[in-house]
């Protein structure tokens, strides 16, 4: 593995350590302690990074959402990755009105920016737990995997080894299954990675706005958004969630891109 | 009268962090007269194209001249200069061409005008000059309506037609020198015996010399004056075309040409050479085509024999066995 | 005896645009060709690119639908077979590749690409389908211990030879060579081509054996055909086609073939002007406008010759009793 992907590894270990062991190793996150002296305190031996206006830990927060974040974001590129893989492979060796219409759809899809989309829907919708969250906009990121794997599967059906198949006998079913699909995924599978980071920016993004989630377990866009007041004397309350953000966003961008450098080592 | 190019001891290497170097040619040495078609035969990892690159200096990254190696043109050691003293002799007195020409031309720009480039790049003319001679170009290299045919974009063209713009390309800064790697493998046979006749015939009226890299022994009769034959970063053998063709002394050679179907036919099986090629980084030791040969003795697998005359003064072959010097 | 393979005025064109755009003329890629293919012969279909030559070896295997004209295989007409026949029918009409790097699933190894045939028709229990493979490899020259490499690890030759395994694996009698060894070196060449000709006799297969090169073609096939701009303008033994051609195109096609014999003699014709496109063909016989017949006349410009026998083949010209004397400069 490359020095790209040792990087980005390091970087998800500790952040999946954070999210697994966290919980169990940090107080309460909901415990407010001390109400009267406990807030606003600096990180110190008690608490490692500190206490919130309400006097709950930080760090006990940021663990706490280092799980729900995480696991909306891969949850929703789950989605995406179904839906996208489904209809791109669908639309690029469908019947030819199946596949128009489901390239048209695609397009137009694309073409809706996808924060907006999630904003109007989740201001309609109302709060959301986060798995539904999740799902919902893992619903909206079908569009750019779709186009990806519908690319690539055009691409293979014309390539040899897939004529050979057909001129084996291979049923239709067969040669999509065993011959495209796998070489049509690997770009997918790198948008994917790359998208985790993309999602965990959007939940953070849509949390700091009020909309998606509700859970007294934080999340780190949550965070962001109650630490706004205090900034001027606990600038911690904003740096800790930001840095774990951006560590988390550095870790799927570095994993994806090893993982492209692996898959298609001919692409710049 | 001094040959117009002189390559001696010709070694390219590709350093490797933890093993030994790759060197995909080792020690080639051979030389062109003015005017002369010479060419260099081999199948693919032989080298050939790698030798072909060396001389205006355009190797791959990575790519490192032996300490013994000399690129002389004209006089002037090559090898020595950096890229920009190089850039006079690329184009102006240098030219390449290669195999591909959809792959050397510019998608996007008329071909009329990339001709104009390689006119421009060394010397200062005015546009109606430029515009003239691209016309003469095109003509010279047997284009029809050059004029019209000025303003097309490459992917307008067939494939004969644009390697007909890539040898204008390259005529046009008048070089003393082309090398063609492989100009005519990607083109239908009519067609590349169309390109063929162009060389020679630009040959002639120019005094130009041609370096013709190929892997087609075919083409190269009655057309070469001399054949060098090269294998796996070596040169085996080398004569005039007559003699080469006539009594090949090496055993490559001559199962080279018993490989090749023949028009003729005999209704007999070709004989194959047996094997593979060796990649470069599995180069046997001693005489390197020592595992494929059937005449191979033991000494062949132990030293490497050297590139002397056997009859004629100007055939010579590397082979133990072909010197009488098994001993 | 009834030939294997049968083709009667196959055509295929391929139409481009006419959606949002104006459609464009069509592609004719083959223009009405008709041959047959006896059990165990071996027929060459030579010709340069635009030829129409590979086409016609997809269309015959029904890996594309022709446009019009009929294709029997073993006596049916493929175009009457409903799929699941036809599947089984694939069993015994196969093809083999140009492209060494293109025919092999990159992902598997050369062991599931050879055993795909096996699978996808049940033609073996699963424990017995390793050692039908490795019987395969050995049969085609390789080690049978190379099944669980893939195809990166081989050089073009031994892909190539792979790609034979795989067709073989179902046991065909009809093989569709497209230009086999074109992309091989020398060497190499002959190795596969030996090959080929040594299955030949051992399982008494049929091929039609698609290339652009004539002297590859004469090593191996019975009889040969000779394509220009979708039709075939000269059809007869290989022998005589290529020693003795009436075509002025196959004319020039021989004397273009590099020879490795440069005290020949043998005179070059040099053909000027390029093959025209193959959706403007010509109205009259396709190779008028670059012929160099001496009667060639204006009813070759209105009218296309049919393919009929003179001497010892057939010719699409209408002057072919005629031996046109190859110009000795080219025709300006």
């Amino acid at each position: 593995m490359t020095r790209t992907a040792w990087g980005g590894a390091a970087l998800a270990a500790i952040l999946l350590g954070l999210a697994v062991v966290g919980p169990w190793i940090a107080p309460d996150p909901l415990v407010m302690d001390n109400l009267a002296t406990g807030a606003l305190l600096p990180p110190s031996s008690a608490h490692l990074l500190g206490t919130d206006q309400h006097s709950r830990d930080v760090f006990s927060r940021l663990a706490h959402g280092a799980t729900v974040s995480l696991t909306v974001a891969v949850v929703a590129v789950l989605v995406a990755l179904v839906i996208g893989a489904t209809v791109g492979v669908i639309a690029g060796a469908g019947g030819t009105v199946l596949a128009a219409s489901l390239r048209r759809i695609t397009d137009l899809a694309l073409a809706l920016p996808r924060i907006v989309v999630l904003m109007v829907l989740l201001a309609a919708i109302g709060t959301l737990p986060p798995l539904t969250f999740a799902m919902v906009i893992g619903a909206t990121g079908w569009p750019a995997i779709a186009r990806l794997v519908r690319g690539e599967t055009l691409r293979l059906r014309r390539a040899e080894y897939v004529v050979a198949a057909r001129a084996l006998g291979a049923p239709s079913p067969r040669v999509l299954w065993r011959e495209v699909l796998p070489g049509a995924l690997a770009p997918a599978l790198v948008a994917a990675t790359l998208g985790v980071a993309d999602a965990i920016l959007l939940e953070a993004g849509l949390s700091f706005l009020g909309l998606g989630m509700v859970s007294p377990a934080p999340s780190w866009g949550g965070m962001i958004l109650e630490s706004r007041d205090y900034l001027h004397v606990a600038p911690w309350l904003l740096l800790v969630p930001v840095t774990a953000l951006v560590a988390a966003t550095s870790s799927a961008t570095l994993m994806g891109e090893a993982l492209r450098r692996f898959l298609q080592p001919d692409t710049p | 009268m001094t040959p117009l190019l002189e390559i001696s001891n010709l070694r390219v290497m590709f350093p490797a962090r933890d093993a030994e170097p790759v060197v995909p040619v080792d020690d080639v040495t051979f030389s062109l007269a003015r005017g002369e078609l010479v060419a260099l035969v081999g199948e693919s990892g032989c080298g050939k194209s790698l030798t072909g690159l060396s001389i205006p200096g355009l190797l791959p990254t990575g790519a490192v001249l032996g300490p013994a190696t000399s690129v002389r043109y004209d006089g002037t050691e090559l090898s020595a200069l950096d890229e920009r003293a190089l850039r006079p002799f690329r184009g102006q007195r240098i030219a390449m061409i290669f195999q591909d020409p959809m792959a050397s031309l510019n998608p996007v720009m008329r071909v009329g005008a990339q001709i104009g480039e390689a006119i421009t790049a060394h010397r200062r003319v005015s546009r109606a000059e430029v515009d003239r001679r691209v016309v003469d170009l095109l003509a010279e290299v047997g284009i029809a309506d050059p004029a019209a045919r000025a303003r097309s974009y490459p992917h307008q063209l067939s494939g004969g037609m644009r390697q007909r713009v890539m040898i204008a390309i390259a005529l046009a800064g008048e070089p003393g020198l082309l090398i063609a790697d492989e100009p005519t493998t990607a083109l239908d046979v009519t067609v590349q015996a169309q390109i063929l006749e162009l060389l020679d015939r630009l040959r002639v009226a120019r005094g130009m010399a041609v370096l013709l890299i190929t892997h087609d022994l075919g083409i190269v009769a009655g057309r070469a004056d001399r054949v060098l034959v090269m294998y796996a970063g070596r040169i085996v053998e080398t004569a005039p075309t007559g003699p080469l063709f006539a009594r090949p002394d090496h055993p490559y050679t001559a199962g080279l040409f018993a490989s090749i179907p023949r028009l003729g036919g005999t209704g007999e099986r070709l004989s194959p050479i047996p094997g593979n090629v060796p990649r470069p980084d599995q180069w046997p030791d001693g005489c390197r085509f020592h595992p494929r040969c059937p005449v191979r003795v033991d000494k062949c697998a132990r030293e490497r024999p050297l590139l002397l005359a056997i009859e004629r003064d100007d055939h010579r072959a590397a082979c133990w066995v072909a010197q009488g010097n098994t001993a | 005896m009834t030939p294997l393979l049968e083709v009667e005025g196959l055509v295929k064109h391929y139409q481009s645009g006419g959606f949002l755009s104006r459609p464009k003329p069509p592609v004719r890629a083959v223009d009405g060709v008709s041959f047959a293919v006896a059990p165990g012969e071996t027929l060459g279909l030579v010709g340069e690119s635009g030829s129409g030559k590979s086409t016609i070896g997809r269309n015959v295997l029904r890996l594309e639908v022709p446009t019009a004209g009929t294709v029997r295989f073993e006596g049916v007409d493929l175009s009457t077979v409903p799929a699941g026949d036809l599947r089984a029918l694939r069993r015994r009409m196969q093809i083999i590749f140009q492209d060494p790097f293109g025919s092999l699933n990159p992902r598997r190894s050369i062991g599931a690409s050879v055993a795909e045939g096996l699978e996808i028709h049940r033609i073996l229990p699963k424990q017995e389908i390793a050692g039908r493979v490795a019987e395969l490899l050995g049969e085609v020259g390789l080690d049978p211990a190379y099944a669980s490499r893939y195809p990166h690890e081989f050089s073009g030759g031994q892909r190539q030879r792979i790609g034979i395994a795989r067709a073989l694996a179902v046991e065909p009698r009809f093989v569709v060579c497209d230009e086999p060894v074109s992309a091989l070196d020398v060497s190499v060449q002959a190795q596969v081509i030996n090959l080929l000709l040594d299955l030949r006799d051992r399982r008494n297969l049929a091929y039609l054996f698609i290339a652009h090169d004539l002297a590859v073609v004469r090593q191996i096939a019975h009889r040969v055909a000779v394509m220009y701009l979708g039709t075939i303008v000269e059809l007869g033994s290989a022998r005589t086609v290529i020693e003795a051609p009436r075509h002025p195109y196959t004319q020039a096609l021989v004397s273009a073939v590099p020879d490795p014999d440069p005290g020949s003699g043998r005179s070059r014709i040099v053909l000027t002007g390029e093959p025209p496109s193959p959706s403007a063909p010509p109205p009259g016989c396709p190779f008028e406008p670059r012929c160099f017949h001496p009667l060639k006349d204006n009813r070759c410009r209105a009218e296309r010759p049919l393919l009929r026998p003179v001497a010892e083949q057939d010719v699409a010209c209408h002057y072919a009793e005629v031996i046109a004397t190859p110009p000795a400069v080219p025709v300006p």
